[in-house]
């Protein structure tokens, strides 16, 4: 049971990975490698700032601003300096390896003695149960700690989840989603495709960010190669969450992308226990992305009938 | 108006695939002039709108529009006073969002867009009534994807878009010319009483002598990049589509007079 509210709290702190890959790669239809930067970058700041007794809610915010920051500069690299874009994230991907070393100091810093959001949530939840350190749950014993993690990444995400949605609903939002859907319509309604690709690719990698500053304090540290793979591990998440909603209404793919990244972890944890190889994992991952992206294609073609030579 | 002053564009200059796409055009349109472009196939004439919209910035020249001058100004800031339907109906809108989106977006041509809801009941009110009065049966559809429609009711829509707020000028770059001939006629009418109504400054660029004849105060002909004939006036109210298709016939046959001659002349002095 623990097990699984273990992953089930990482699945939705990585749900904003997913929101943030879904942002660039399906409503932009940018393939945005910052991402593996811009966790770890998020992780950095916000464990620096901890370590140096910064609130923990201001340290949350950095690391999302800092996310933003490094998002709007892949956006100006292939904007202003028409830098291809799959090249733009490698660059400041690259760029913020160095960058977050530095923040660090090292390359792993432990937050096992700062107040962390997820202390804090922990804190919340004993002085709500009086001090009772377990829960029971449908016959289970639930670490009360566990329990409030889970519920306070539930009520984070469904918070950003919400502010997306009402994002897209504004002016602003609107024309973001015209901009990957027609760039040549929004231009001609007056709209900057470059501005609003640099803001929605900062917004992107500001909830990647915030992913990995939430991550960093859920598990106690932040470490310099945490970000690795994970433009991967939210695309599948986004994937996962079309094939689960299967309407193109973007209510229900913010829906389908938290969803998707908490089954998926949850399809991690019990491949893991069953004794997956861990070494095997971002394998796996890759492999089910190219069968994700590829089957709907073979599929169809499948599905057409050839047509048959004419007996001359 | 528009006042275009000696527009040149070269494209790929200095290379093997340098085009003198614009030769020196100059054109002054009066406010509520509606003006008609036609021309051979690489004679310039969708090169010319493009130049006026701002897909690309000219080599020389000067454009002002309503008073200003807009040579240097980008499309997305041209869009401010200019409206535009393109030639194929998928260009216009915005496919998976809904007609009312798409509308939604187009209320806002060339204004700040910030934080406050895309769409709320008296903005979906208002886009219902004026959908209605494409005579389509849109109006009941209008949260339905626009990328469900045909190329002639997504090419309406388009227009309803491009002249929702009133632009200084409407651009019209042979916007019926991937229709069926029906859907052509529909929004060709259309077209029409929109520019009527609202003494919209057009330029439109056509293939169809018919069009050219029946619809407009001025026909422009241009050839290889440069304005060929301009028939105003009286002679612009005498001219039929015979008499267009008889001058199209002239730059042909001068055309195909000269490369005739130059072999010749090889033939008999080389």
């Amino acid at each position: 049971m623990s097990l699984l509210i273990g992953a089930s709290t990482i699945g939705l702190i990585l749900a904003l990975l997913a929101l943030g890959v879904y942002l660039s790669f399906r409503i932009f239809n940018f393939p945005d490698i910052t991402v593996d930067g811009s966790l770890t970058f998020g992780a950095a700041v916000t464990a620096i700032l901890l370590v140096r007794h910064v609130h923990p809610v201001l340290a949350t915010l950095a690391g999302f601003g800092a996310g933003f920051v490094a998002g709007a500069l892949t956006g100006i690299l292939h904007t202003k300096f028409r830098i291809h874009g799959l090249l733009s994230g490698i660059l400041v991907m690259t760029a913020l390896y160095s960058v977050n070393l530095h923040v660090m100091g090292k390359s792993n810093l432990p937050l096992l003695n700062e107040k962390t959001l997820a202390t804090a949530a922990e804190h919340l939840a004993v002085r709500l149960r009086g001090g009772e350190q377990d829960v029971g749950i449908l016959g289970w014993s639930v670490g009360l700690r566990d329990l409030s993690m889970l519920l306070g990444a539930m009520g984070l995400v469904g918070a950003v989840g919400g502010i997306l949605y009402a994002f897209f609903c504004t002016d602003l939002g609107t024309a973001m989603r015209a901009t990957g859907d027609n760039p040549q319509m929004i231009r001609a309604l007056g709209v900057s495709v470059d501005f609003v690709l640099i803001l929605g690719l900062a917004l992107s990698n500001g909830l990647v960010a915030l992913a990995g500053s939430l991550l960093a304090q859920y598990q106690g540290f932040a470490d310099v190669q945490m970000g690795i793979g994970m433009v991967v591990w939210g695309l599948a998440s986004v994937i996962i969450g079309e094939a689960l909603v299967g309407t193109q209404r973007f209510g229900f793919l913010i829906t389908g992308a938290v969803m998707g990244s908490v089954l998926f972890r949850l399809l991690v944890a019990i491949a893991l226990r069953w004794g997956l190889n861990p070494n095997d994992l971002k394998l796996i991952t890759a492999v089910f992305v190219f069968v994700a992206l590829v089957a709907p294609n073979l599929v169809r073609r499948l599905r057409t009938p050839v047509p048959k030579p004419n007996p001359a | 108006m528009l006042d275009l002053d000696q527009i040149l564009k070269t494209f790929n200059p200095g290379t093997p695939n340098e085009v003198r796409a614009l030769r020196g055009v100059s054109l002054r349109l009066e406010r509520g002039l509606f003006v008609i472009i036609i021309g051979t196939n690489g004679s310039g004439k969708s090169t010319l709108l493009n130049a006026v919209a701002g897909t690309f910035l000219v080599d020389t020249g000067r454009i002002a529009l309503a008073g200003q001058d807009i040579t240097r100004w980008s499309e997305h800031q041209r869009a401010r006073l200019v409206g535009r339907v393109f030639q194929n109906p998928f260009s216009g809108t915005a496919p998976t969002m809904s007609i009312a989106e798409n509308l939604s977006m187009a209320a806002l041509r060339g204004r700040p867009r910030g934080l406050g809801w895309a769409l709320n009941a008296r903005l979906k009110g208002e886009i219902r009534d004026r959908i209605r009065t494409l005579n389509m049966g849109l109006e009941d559809r209008v949260d339905n994807a626009i990328g469900s429609l045909s190329g002639g009711q997504r090419q309406a829509l388009t227009l309803l878009m491009a002249t929702w707020l009133k632009p200084e000028l409407l651009l019209l770059d042979e916007h019926t010319a991937a229709l069926d001939p029906k859907s052509a006629d529909q929004v060709i009418r259309l077209t029409h009483e929109i520019i009527q109504k609202d003494r919209l400054t057009t330029l439109m660029v056509t293939h169809s002598m018919q069009q050219a004849v029946n619809l407009g105060d001025r026909i422009v002909m241009m050839h290889r990049g440069q304005v060929l004939h301009d028939l105003q006036g009286a002679e612009r109210a005498r001219v039929r589509p015979e008499d267009l298709l008889a001058r199209f016939d002239q730059v042909r046959r001068r055309e195909q007079l000269d490369p005739a001659v130059a072999e010749l002349l090889q033939r008999s002095y080389v």
